[in-house]
């Protein structure tokens, strides 16, 4: 349990002023308290915590809006929906937008704090600062792409239910049975399926048509009734696969993401290994040319014994330790400059 | 009257410590639920001994976690960051209050939230209020608290008093024949010190028990006299109801139990077979921290090169690893079996993960595949989603694969399991089917200090001392294979004057059952090659402190309260080991509803206990 002592300390700084009157010391003015609390209005930290702002305005914009946005609503469309579509496609637009500028603020205070000259301390204190702003920028971001993800769900959901179902009108069924069934499936789509009902009401009309004028035959409806129900039964399922497909987007693109942020870590690991392999092989041509031109000069045994001992570490040397070989390396080139200087 | 079960919500000292330390460092706020919080960064500055207080709870990541951009040491040169508040985390001494006083001056920091370990005196108190004036950052001392965190927790149910300058309070410390008062004083307020912080963490007065006559005493009545003290003064106790956190409705006091080392010398020289003692006995392993040299060889490296550097690995256990929590305390063949597990688990999953990448590579070849493909998308998203965890668990496997062949190729060169068998079948007096002279003087079997570990244990088990020939015959044998002799002078010396007191510790009937030996127990492939190795099994017993303790606690002796303690804390001045710890845990396993907490003012392994023997066998 910790005991807070502040108004101790409080009390001790009250006591040692009135010692210090006492005594006769006094301290100096409010003057420096000016001084000190001037603090540069464009300095980094202000500028972080604006941004640590702006992202928590973010994030109360998006959780505001949140329930309206996430609410499905009856699969009936003549719901009072708080949200139109137009409306959600606003908000993802306006959230991407921002969520763009704030990264690109933070990139900027980064390459800003990287250019300054400051002391190592400040350095990773503000590298870490703007870690934890790009963390929580995040954890936003997050927030946005997990109601989007709904959204999108939501939507393959409804078109997925509210699609056509195919009915399968055997041919042996009696007549009579066809045209309730028929009405009855049209009691069951929505408005929306207009299509569906002129279509379901095209056998109808031939049906009727054909008790009046009695043209078609009966195996002739059944076979356009066949071909009609193909049809329809294939619209449906390229219209399942396309709903499927989107939601596999969806989901590979966040798996993009992912690999896009591996992938950049990655680059800047391998561009610091073609770093530093360029260097190796710098140092070796050179080393390389000394023992030349040392062997040229016929300094003798020595030599010999370093240049096998720098070509037997030339050759176990491997890619993956280039920073070790490096160093390495440059020991022993080091060490035969010097050996050679000797002679 | 009714009584109330005792709904003891049995806070264990990490929680209340990791409370306490994550409350410190949200500026003694308690900390946000809310994970989408927004960032407040903070620098934290502690001492050493602050430094060994949060090493084993917290990790650096954790600190980042929690908004700390910097953590520096105190007595380190450190630049002006202006902008930023900063939390000290020291112990008030001399050197530590003048340094924050120079921070002050030099205005390092925005503001300044100032932790003390253990509680500050008026005086230095005033010393910093000085220097705030005189650097006019008054208002920038935000505020000032005692924290009361002076012990180090290394386990839920396990805390030491200290790691830096341990050799203050060491056995040798206390028990060294030119100790004056002055020496012995000092020693007892640092002890009685940290347990009154641990008391204080834990929001509790214990019912204090120990035995008479020994530096346990000493301890036991100061930290008396000062919990009285505090507790008298109702107004600022600290062991009021309201400054209690609302979780600790133990309507019983806890059983505190003070033990001495002297009670029992054979345990802290015993070799072990569990896995968190070995770690410890065998390699360096402190704060929860193994550090291992790595690079032994494995390739040949090419004629005239320059050898390749070994490098050290550290390795931290934590409370996250959970096959260390599982494995922590388990014989270690069991250990060894259990790492295969691991492995095997780990390749398998890995393997799923491949097999959905080949299936990927299907796509547009077959077009039977794209209907396959129907919820290999979900299985590869979750696939990716769970490669951290995958990666984390390899991570874990490699860590104790490489921390158990270390401990295997200990176990196999010094030949630790004839060793721990022999001393098992000493200690609970069974009899023994090798003669101790035997092994003595067995030239490959473990070195001169594993000898000497083996022998002093026998001396001190036996009933009757060995004759003079006999004990010539050992020391011969033992000068013979390197030892050295001083702790024997001690050791001697402690038998002749625990003769005198209480009956010489009871060991128990232990038991070691040999099952055979390893003759490829595991499969092919398996990372450990036991051949040769006893699988031995260890049968329950009980060590003299956890002896202690079971009377203690079935017994009661306290008229008033009818009910059994639930709540036991053990702790043993002048050190204790991982092996003690053990069996306390695997008695408290044993014993429904009850919880132990092991506590001790040093850890060490034999090795370094003897070192101490040996120092003291000298004089």
């Amino acid at each position: 349990m910790a005991v807070d002592i502040t108004l101790l300390f409080k009390a001790s700084v009250k006591t040692v002023k009135t010692r210090n009157k006492a005594i006769g010391i006094g301290f100096e003015s409010t003057k420096d308290e000016i001084f000190k609390r001037s603090r540069p209005k464009s300095g980094f930290s202000p500028r972080a915590k604006e941004v640590i702002t702006n992202i928590t305005k973010l994030k109360d914009f998006l959780l505001q809006h949140r329930k309206d946005y996430v609410s499905a609503g009856s699969l009936i469309s003549s719901d009072l929906s708080r949200m139109t579509d137009n409306d959600r496609d606003q908000i993802d637009q306006d959230a991407q937008i921002f969520m763009r500028t704030c990264s690109e603020a933070i990139k900027l205070l980064r390459s800003e704090a990287e250019k300054q000259v400051m002391s190592a301390q400040i350095k990773e204190h503000r590298g870490a600062v703007l870690d934890l702003i790009e963390t929580y920028l995040k954890g936003v971001c997050k927030l946005y792409s997990e109601q989007r993800a709904i959204r999108v769900k939501r939507m393959v959901d409804k078109k997925r239910l509210s699609r056509l179902v195919p009915e399968h009108h055997s041919p042996v069924e009696k007549k009579v049975e066809v045209e309730p069934t028929e009405e009855d499936t049209i009691k069951e789509e929505s408005s929306e399926k207009t299509t569906s009902s002129e279509v379901q009401d095209n056998p109808v009309n031939l049906w009727e048509e054909s008790r009046v004028e009695d043209e078609l035959s009966p195996e002739e409806i059944q076979m356009f009734e066949q071909e009609n129900q193909r049809l329809i039964s294939e619209m449906n399922s390229l219209v399942d696969e396309v709903r499927q497909i989107e939601g596999k987007v969806v989901e590979i693109s966040r798996l993009q993401e992912i690999f896009a942020e591996k992938v950049l870590h990655q680059e800047a690991e391998i561009d610091n290994i073609h770093q530093l392999v360029v260097g190796a092989t710098e140092n070796v041509k050179e080393g390389n040319e000394d023992i030349r031109e040392a062997i040229k000069n016929n300094a003798g045994f020595r030599i010999t014994s370093k240049a096998a001992e720098v070509a037997a570490c030339l050759g176990s040397c491997q890619l993956r330790r280039s920073s070790r070989a490096t160093g390495t390396l440059n020991c022993i080139y080091f060490l035969c400059r010097g050996s050679f200087q000797q002679l | 009257p009714v009584v109330l079960s005792a709904i003891s919500a049995a806070s264990s000292t990490t929680v209340e410590l990791n409370i306490a330390l994550k409350r410190m460092l949200n500026f003694n706020a308690p900390p946000l639920k809310n994970t989408a919080a927004e960032p407040v960064w903070k620098v934290l500055i502690y001492d050493r001994f602050g430094q060994d207080i949060i090493s084993p709870l917290l990790s650096v990541k954790e600190l980042r976690d929690m908004g700390i951009t910097l953590h520096l040491l105190l007595h380190s040169d450190r630049d002006p960051i202006p902008d930023v508040p900063a939390i000290y985390f020291v112990m008030p001494t001399e050197e530590n209050i003048d340094r924050i006083c120079q921070d002050l001056r030099n205005q390092l920091y925005e503001s300044y939230y100032l932790n003390f370990i253990s509680a500050i005196s008026r005086s230095k108190l005033e010393d910093i209020a000085s220097a705030a004036l005189a650097a006019n950052a008054v208002t920038q001392v935000t505020k000032v608290f005692d924290q009361y965190l002076n012990f180090i927790t290394l386990e839920d149910d396990m805390f030491i008093l200290c790691h830096q300058n341990k050799e203050l309070i060491s056995y040798h410390a206390i028990n060294r024949a030119d100790i004056q008062d002055t020496d012995m004083e000092a020693i007892m307020d640092t002890i009685v010190d940290s347990l009154f912080c641990f008391f204080v963490t834990l929001g509790a007065v214990p019912i204090i028990r120990c035995p008479r006559g020994n530096a346990a005493e000493m301890v036991a009545v100061k930290l008396d006299k000062k919990l009285r003290e505090n507790l008298r003064d109702a107004r600022n106790s600290l062991f009021t109801g309201d400054s209690m956190t609302a979780g600790q409705f133990s309507f019983q006091r806890p059983l505190f139990v003070l033990v001495d080392r002297n009670v029992d010398m054979a345990t802290p020289l015993h070799h072990t077979w569990t896995y968190q003692a070995l770690i410890h006995d065998v390699l360096d392993f402190h704060l929860n921290r193994v550090v291992m040299e790595e690079g032994m060889g494995v390739e040949p490296s090419p004629a005239g090169a320059r050898p390749k550097k070994k490098s050290r690995k550290t390795y931290d256990l934590t409370a996250a690893d959970k096959f260390w929590q599982k494995h922590k305390g388990s014989p270690f063949p069991e250990v060894a079996e259990s790492v295969q597990e691991e492995l095997d688990t780990y390749r398998a999953q890995e393997d799923e993960v491949k097999r959905l990448k080949s299936i990927m590579g299907l796509e547009g070849e077959d077009e039977g595949a794209i209907s396959m493909l129907s919820d290999n998308t979900a299985k590869l998203t979750s696939a990716v989603s769970s490669l951290p965890e995958l990666l984390e668990k390899k991570r874990l496997i490699d860590l104790h694969t490489n921390v158990a062949t270390a401990v295997l190729d200990h176990i196999k060169s010094r030949k630790l399991d004839v060793y721990f068998e022999f001393e098992e079948k000493l200690m609970s007096k069974s009899t023994l089917d090798k003669s101790l002279l035997d092994i003595i003087s067995d030239p490959d079997a473990g070195t001169p200090e594993d000898k000497m570990r083996l022998f002093l244990i026998y001396y001190i088990t036996a009933q009757q001392a060995p004759s003079e020939s006999d004990l010539e015959q050992y020391k011969k044998a033992l000068l013979d294979a390197g030892c050295d002799l001083s702790p024997l002078n001690y050791i001697k010396q402690w038998k002749a004057f625990t003769k005198m007191a209480a009956t010489p510790a009871n060991y128990g009937n232990s038991g070691v059952k040999p099952m055979g030996l390893f003759s490829r127990v595991m499969n092919t492939g398996s990372q450990f090659v036991m051949e040769g190795v006893k699988n031995l099994v260890l049968k329950q017993h009980n060590l003299p402190v956890t002896r202690i303790l079971d009377n203690l606690m079935e017994m009661n002796s306290i008229p008033r309260n009818k009910n059994p303690f639930q709540e036991a804390i053990v702790f043993v001045v002048g050190g204790g080991n991982f092996i003690e710890y053990q069996n306390l845990v695997d008695y408290t396993k044993s014993k429904q509803g009850k919880k132990v907490v092991y506590g001790c003012s040093e850890l060490f392994n034999a090795s370094q206990f003897i070192k101490q023997l040996s120092q003291l066998g000298q004089k």
